[in-house]
């Protein structure tokens, strides 16, 4: 067993194939994609950093949350006139259609963006899984590539980003970022 | 010899036609930590200019908005111009302007992003800016209008003491609903983009402005997982806001549309209202930007001709659509047969108050069409600046004319009556424009009014590329 500390190379914006083709050499010293994580001030695709496909629930909590609005609007629709008749001219209490599409619809729309940014809140304030660490120098355009590994070969990463041209920072402190 | 072309009598070379990429702010990129530095200064310079406007502005609002609010509260609606027959005046007037002031955020920022249209990348923010403010000052009015704003709550559905429960048949409940789902979206349409440029002012500030900046930017380090994830969500906005903005103001023509009133039960009311609040919209945006250009440090860096002319030609189409909107409905209803209906249009055209009707159809088709099929006018700042102007007084004229004018001349002649606003209600609609122009003064100094990232995006993805002798504009998709 090896103890593992989080680099962090820095790349200049405009050396963004330095930082792609650093990743590859990662994998060959046997860093593994779960132990490198990119950050960078604007997005790239993993396709072009050759990474792993990212994940997110955001899609799924924003489709729940629009299954939700819809029940509620079911609810003031057709639940409500039972409880409450109120006869207008001659529109029916108890078959509110076409007038209950509008609240359909606006309902479930609220439901479906509320959740969809509840999800991306919930999200971000997770625990990340990957090596943590944050430079400001990302905001200003840099692109910063962060992996944990052994100690043992701190040599070989300093030799591989040494030729690319990155910055090399050793044992990256977590910064607290968030409340 | 190179190709030649005939304007204005004066020959121009193929070579003179066609601007420089480099004018284009998409080929004349800066490091991303000069943007930031730009961005930044405009965040944080205040002259004394600014604070007398703030000032002005601010005493305005509880003047002309509150103070006014406050007296009509307290003497009653009586001080208001509303008297038999015409209940609506000038209150919902203002209302259904701010409303499609309001679709200018959504439109510039969702359609075009959706659209991948490139040209919006410096203003997306301004823009959605608009929408929220709008919708802020917009909202205030049904509350206005209802007089007794304190029973406001009874349009809040939960089971009661009353025994009465919202009636979701009525188009005024879906307006409380659309509002407010259009409200909240909006916000949060305005927020998801602006992350990580909070996190980028969190960088670059100390103080409660960076203990704030902290809180707001969630966290933002630019992971992966984290550009994923905001994709994804503004993907999901863009498409879903789309609707939801059409709905909105859907559903404010049907408040007119809806009841049995001549001049307003129509069917085309819902389109013919959507164009005339993105044309409203798309020309405030033109406002708001020249304001910016002209007062923000560094925004004419941002903020070029081509983006004057890339919404000039956006406002000269839906000035045209308004237009045919306008004429479908102008026609069937005169054709229709109705006495009360055609009344109602030969007094619009020949009234005491036909002044306005001209004032809209000049502002509105006029003004635009014998401007902005000019390349060289669509790309004067300053001349933008009084077209768009112009064109939402026109918008303002149009809501006149289809509001208090349509209403005094109904099917009962010896109802028939004149609205005359009263200074009460000039001086709430006046607080309004000053609660906006105060917000949005306000937060043009809080937030980066220009989204970096999405502009650096942009630079990183234009390219000149050899095509032959020439140099291409080109576009890559990073995504």
């Amino acid at each position: 067993m090896y103890t593992k500390v989080v680099h962090m190379a820095l790349f200049k914006e405009e050396e963004l194939d330095h930082a792609a083709e650093s990743i590859t050499r990662l994998r060959l010293l046997g860093v593994q994609d779960k132990d490198i994580s990119v950050i960078s001030g604007i997005p790239f695709s993993e396709k072009i950093l050759d990474r792993p496909m990212s994940w997110t629930n955001v899609g799924r909590i924003g489709i729940a949350g629009a299954v939700l609005g819809f029940i509620a609007s079911l609810l003031f629709n057709f639940g409500t006139p039972f409880l409450y008749p109120l006869r207008v001219a001659d529109m029916p209490i108890f078959f509110p259609i076409p007038t209950s599409i509008v609240v359909t619809f606006e309902l479930t729309m609220l439901g479906l963006l509320i959740s969809t940014f509840i999800g991306v809140f919930v999200e971000t304030i997770s625990p990340s899984f990957g090596p943590n660490g944050y430079h400001p120098k990302v905001s200003d355009g840099h692109i910063a590539v962060l992996f944990s590994g052994p100690i043992l070969l701190d040599q070989q990463f300093h030799t591989t980003f040494e030729e690319l041209g990155a910055t090399l920072e050793h044992d990256v402190e977590e910064e607290k970022l968030w409340l | 010899m190179a190709a030649e072309t005939k304007l204005f009598g004066k020959l121009k070379t193929a070579e003179q036609e066609h601007e420089d990429p480099k004018e284009q702010l998409m080929f004349d990129p800066r490091p991303r930590e000069e943007l930031n530095r730009m961005v930044m200064e405009m965040m944080t310079t205040t002259t004394k200019k600014f604070w007398l406007w703030a000032i002005g502005l601010g005493v305005g609002v509880v003047v002309l908005l509150f103070g006014a609010w406050g007296y009509m509260i307290s003497t009653g609606m009586w001080v208001t111009g509303l008297r038999r027959p015409i209940f609506w005046g000038v209150f919902i007037v203002t209302f259904v302007f701010w409303i499609g002031i309001s679709h200018a955020g959504t439109f510039v920022s969702a359609i075009l992003r959706v659209f991948k249209a490139e040209f919006r990348r410096p203003f997306t923010r301004a823009a959605e800016l608009m929408t929220t403010f709008g919708l802020a000052a917009g909202a205030l009015y049904p509350l206005i209008h209802l007089g007794r704003v304190w029973v406001f709550y009874f349009m809040i559905p939960y089971p009661n003491a009353r025994w009465l429960w919202v009636n979701f048949r009525s188009p005024l409940v879906w307006d409380l609903l659309a509002i407010t789902t259009y409200l909240l979206s909006s916000t949060i349409y305005l927020y998801l983009p602006l992350v990580p440029d909070l996190a980028m002012a969190r960088d670059r500030t100390t103080g409660i402005r960076h203990s704030a900046y902290k809180i707001l930017a969630l966290g933002w380090r630019g992971t992966e997982a984290e550009w994923f994830r905001l994709r994804k969500a503004i993907q999901i906005f863009a498409f879903a806001i789309i609707p939801v903005m059409f709905s909105v103001h859907t559903i404010v023509a049907w408040d007119f549309a809806v009841s049995q009133v001549a001049g307003w039960h129509s069917t085309i009311f819902g389109p013919y209202f959507i164009i005339g609040a993105i044309l409203s919209g798309v020309s405030a945006v033109v406002t708001i930007l020249y304001i910016l250009r002209s007062t923000l440090k560094h925004m004419d860096y941002f903020l070029r001709p081509e983006h004057f002319d890339a919404l000039g030609k956006l406002i000269l189409v839906f000035s045209m659509a308004w237009a045919y909107f306008f004429f479908n409905d102008y026609l069937l209803g005169w054709y229709g047969g109705e006495a009360a209906v055609r009344q109602i249009l030969t007094l619009h055209a020949t009234g005491p108050a036909a002044w306005v009707w001209y004032l809209m159809l000049i502002c509105n088709m006029a003004v635009p069409w014998l401007t902005l099929w000019n390349r060289k006018i669509r790309r004067t700042p300053w001349l933008m600046f009084i077209i768009t102007l112009t064109i939402n007084v026109g918008m303002f004229a149009e809501r006149y004319t289809i509001v208090p004018l349509t209403l005094g001349h109904q099917r009962t002649p010896f109802d028939w009556g004149v609205y005359t606003p009263q200074p009460v209600e000039i001086s709430i609609v006046l607080g309004t424009f000053c609660l906006f122009t105060f917000l949005y003064l306000i937060t043009s100094r809080l937030i980066p009014m220009v989204p970096v990232w999405e502009v650096q995006e942009g630079q990183v993805a234009h390219t000149l590329r050899k095509i032959g002798k020439a140099e291409v504009p080109t576009v890559t998709e990073l995504d």
